[in-house]
């Protein structure tokens, strides 16, 4: 059984290899970047779905992490003369004017880096409950937001970052989407995970059975906070423009939207989400755009889009108030019982 | 030597004063009773006990080691464990995940460790097995043994709130072993249980006792259960302590049956 | 600084808060009532707006009409809200209803942009209420001045009607328990209805004012006073009416004394909010009027 299981993930992972390579040099560009997107919103829920859905903190900080990361990463991705053509109005500080580091460096740089803010956030906030975390958290992200508009030597103030490298392809976002999915999930199944789950259910029990609330939220928050920093490393150099004015608290709320609609402590329901929802909202730009049939042009009316999504949304909160997954989870043996047992059933019918 | 002792502890909740100057001694190996009439403060002192409230005045020792005003998970970690009165499962987990998490205060693997151990392909298990994976073998095994000995084995893949009543309370009873405590405090294990449940939960109290060498502090409603089962009693009324002594001396005490008669409790 | 000069700054400051304080309302009356941080608030206070522009400037109403009308649309418009997204989730998990309530003001955000188009539009100019007076050497609208009193006087309605009336009663029944409010008898639905319903006819007041004093409107204008009247509600104390008061003064005058005093700090206007947020929440979590509660285990 564990043979198997563990042959089928590795044919999968090599299948997806073969599509990416696949899609790397036949799709479009337009596809490819929505097939990135889907990519680092995978990221961006995970890491979200481990603090709110898994933890049951309320916390509203990400977009906040995913600036550090983005921020992060371009500044030490971009070359000096780069830097030079952006820092028109203000020059930028000494050491960042010259460092230039490969991708991959930059991105876990902003991650360690969001981590320790998060540390910094989470010490105080952490202890605080329910919607009194969330709010807090929430406020957190605009003050990084708001310093970053203020801090021009830095981040270039308001007017934000142009012309980062494109360092991002199929083969990092989906390559960091599986690595934050296989770290993820095993830590969601280690001990660790347990506990957290267990704080989620029930905070005083998890108390009495002598897990130390504080570390283990923080753990979740700090792991949290390092992947969504990774997330918003790579949507930065995917879109090569960054401003303060992109992490505002709707980012956020794209990502949460994900995670409710997968299900709220579903790993499989944050991937499902994060490429439907991700996908979906690409389709749904017909809204805004003018139609043309040819004898008639419709016009497209800017911000349907949201609309609609957004009624969506609502649709699935109240109506499937455990998204699409709850807390369940794909696995092998599941799948392969759900279609023997199917077998096993139309067989009888024929019987009949 | 007294495993717990608690000098004078007092809570008070704005004006209201929940307990007043308890003094509390338990012995290693005793089964102890707190009863008292609804209100009287038992459940208060249990969660100063535990590290949930921090008394408004007075002190707690465990093993002679002063514990007031730790938090709850360090006192477990001491050799403490406790069930609640109004049942605390961790209600959409598994049985078996129930019991497994407790164990995890005791975990030695570190967070990286665990988190690379679980990453190790199962199938080369056979040829070397990370630490972490050693570890939750371990786990597995003891909890299985747990629900093994409460009777739970069979129902360990059910979610903790599909269990009848009466298996709940086991199962959290179990779920409390399982920090390997040296202490348990019991809230009120027998509420909710029909006769025959009652008089099973005397023998397995006094079997869990045995079997893991424990000390035993509850609090009871069920004064066949308590008179049973109790070595020594305390009595508390409005959060004093009005009576103390062994089941014979307190049947017989007349400021416990006036206690129990002016608040007509049918106990 | 001069004397003058402070003064004028102090009175900015005033009306600013007294703006914050009228929105904050709504939000402390909803948390009181439901636990609910109701994100769409600020949307709600968004729409006043548009409700009042429209009915000056496309329906060519006297203003007093139109605002009147836009203050009876806004209502309408909270009681709305709560029906459709928040009474069908009562028994799910506050996360839920939170995301449901984040939901609600993405929805009128874009509703709005749809509806009115993105770009900022003038709100009426109303001659009565931005006249300039002078008081000995400070200058202001007159507006400045009407904006606390209209504040007061409403607050003082809303507590008679809160201590003294049986909906007041209703209410006061309903935020302590809802089941044991419903066996004595008390309409739980009608009387959480009516909360949004004051709730937005105090963020329509404070709107239209706010449109006076500032007169742009957007579709993403009501983020940020939403934000900071949420805090100006946690600061006094969430669920609690005076405290919503005293908060939307704390911080609408800190706001404006914070860009007097310290200049070069205008740029972190907006992160004052959030600091003075965090400061309350690590210190004292329960905000200045709020009574502490603790968890019964």
């Amino acid at each position: 059984m564990k043979i198997r299981n563990t042959i089928l993930t590795l044919v999968s992972i090599a299948l997806l290899a073969a599509f990416i390579w696949y899609a790397d040099s036949n799709f479009d560009s337009y596809k490819i970047r929505i097939l990135n997107l889907c990519a680092i919103y995978t990221i961006l829920a995970l890491s979200m779905n481990l603090i709110n859905g898994f933890t049951g903190l309320l916390s509203l900080g990400h977009a906040g992490f995913m600036a550090v990361g983005a921020y992060t990463t371009a500044l030490l991705t971009m070359s000096e003369t780069a830097k030079q053509q952006n820092f028109f109005l203000k020059p930028i500080v000494a050491p960042l004017a010259t460092i230039t580091l490969p991708f991959l460096p930059a991105l876990l740089i902003g991650g360690v880096l969001s981590a320790f803010v998060a540390f910094l956030i989470g010490a105080p906030t952490l202890r605080l409950r329910g919607d009194y975390l969330a709010i807090a958290t929430l406020g957190f992200s605009e003050i990084i937001r708001i310093v970053f508009t203020n801090t021009q030597n830095i981040t270039n103030g308001p007017l934000g970052l142009k012309s980062i490298p494109n360092n991002t392809n199929l083969w990092w976002t989906f390559g960091l989407a599986l690595v934050t999915l296989i770290l993820i999930k095993s830590l969601i199944d280690s001990s660790y995970g347990k506990a957290l789950k267990a704080i989620r259910e029930d905070e005083v029990a998890a108390e009495s059975m002598g897990i130390n609330l504080f570390q283990h939220k923080l753990i979740a928050f700090i792991i949290g906070a390092f992947f969504a920093a990774i997330g918003g490393g790579l949507l930065g150099s995917l879109i090569g423009a960054i401003n303060p004015i992109m992490f505002r608290f709707i980012l956020t709320f794209n990502v949460l939207l994900i995670v409710v609609m997968g299900g709220m402590g579903s790993i499989t329901g944050s991937v499902i989400s994060a490429f439907a929802v991700t996908a979906g909202l690409e389709y749904l730009r017909v809204l805004d755009e003018s139609i043309n049939l040819g004898f008639v042009t419709i016009k497209g009316i800017p911000g349907l889009r949201m609309v609609v999504f957004a009624g969506l949304l609502m649709v699935v909160v109240i109506f499937f108030k455990n998204g699409l997954m709850g807390t369940k989870e794909f696995s092998w043996d599941k799948l392969i019982n759900f279609f023997t047992s199917k077998k096993r059933f139309k067989k009888k019918e024929v019987g009949q | 030597m007294a495993i717990l002792k608690t000098d004078a502890i007092t809570m008070k909740f704005g004006g209201l004063t929940a307990v007043n100057e308890f003094n509390l001694n338990v012995e290693q190996g005793e089964i102890v009773a707190v009863i008292g009439p609804n209100g009287a403060g038992k459940t208060t002192a249990f969660n100063m006990i535990t590290g949930v409230y921090r008394p408004t005045e007075g002190h707690i020792y465990f093993d002679d080691k002063k514990i007031t005003g730790l938090k709850p998970h360090t006192i477990t970690k001491y050799g403490m464990a406790r069930t609640f009165q109004n049942i605390r499962l961790f209600k959409e987990l598994s049985v078996l995940e129930n019991v497994v998490i407790a164990n995890h205060l005791h975990l030695k693997t570190n967070l990286i460790q665990a988190i690379l151990g679980n990453t190790y392909p199962d199938i080369l298990d056979v040829l070397w097995m990370p630490k972490y994976k050693r570890e939750e073998k371990k786990i597995l095994e003891k909890s299985h043994m747990l629900l093994e000995k409460v009777g739970l084995i069979d129902l360990k893949d059910e979610k903790a709130n599909s269990l009848p009543y009466g298996l709940q309370r086991k199962l959290e009873i179990a779920r409390a072993l399982a920090t390997n405590p040296r202490l348990l405090l019991l809230d009120e294990p027998a509420a909710g249980m029909n006769p025959k449940e009652t008089n099973d939960l005397t023998n397995f109290i006094r079997q869990i006792r045995d079997d893991f060498n424990l000390t035993i502090l509850l609090i009871e409603h069920h004064m066949q259960v308590v008179m049973d089962i109790s070595d020594r009693i305390y009595v508390l009324d409005y959060g004093i302590n009005i009576a103390e002594g062994n089941p014979y001396e307190i049947q017989n005490n007349d400021r416990v049956i006036q206690a129990y008669l002016g608040v007509a409790e049918d106990a | 600084m001069s004397f003058e000069l402070f003064l004028q700054y102090l009175t900015n400051g005033i009306s600013l808060g007294s703006l914050y304080a009228l929105i904050a309302i709504g939000y402390t009356m909803v948390y009181g009532i439901l636990k609910l941080i109701n994100f769409a608030h600020g949307e709600i206070f968004m729409m006043s707006l548009y409700f009042g522009f429209y009915g000056v400037s496309v329906f060519s109403m006297p203003w007093y009409i139109s605002f009147i009308v836009a203050i009876g649309m806004t209502a309408l418009l909270g009681m709305m809200v709560e029906r459709a997204a928040y009474k069908p989730l009562r028994e799910s998990p506050r996360i839920t209803i939170m995301v449901s309530a984040i939901g609600v003001s993405f929805f009128l955000q874009n509703l709005a942009i749809v509806l009115f188009g993105g770009r900022p539009k003038a709100f009426p100019n109303v001659r009565l209420l931005t006249e300039v007076m002078q008081i000995g050497s400070v200058s202001f609208q007159r507006l400045t001045m009407i904006i606390p009193i209209v504040t007061v006087v409403l607050l003082f309605a809303l507590l008679y009607l809160v201590n003294n009336t049986k909906t007041g009663m209703a209410m006061r029944a309903v935020s302590k328990d809802h089941e044991t409010a419903r066996l004595m008898g008390v309409d739980v639905n009608r009387t959480i209805t009516i909360t949004f319903g004051i709730g937005s006819i105090l963020a329509a007041i404070g709107g239209i004012m706010w449109g006076a004093k500032f007169p742009q409107i957007a579709p993403f204008m009501g983020v940020m006073p939403g934000l900071k009247c949420f805090i100006a509600a946690v600061v006094g104390g969430i669920g609690n009416i005076t405290g919503a008061i005293i908060g939307g003064f704390i911080l609408g005058i800190g706001e404006i004394m914070l860009i007097a005093f310290l200049p070069n700090l205008t740029g972190y206007r907006d992160a004052f909010a959030f600091i003075l947020l965090i400061a309350i929440l690590l210190f004292r979590p329960t905000g200045i009027m709020g009574e502490k509660i603790s968890e019964k285990v």
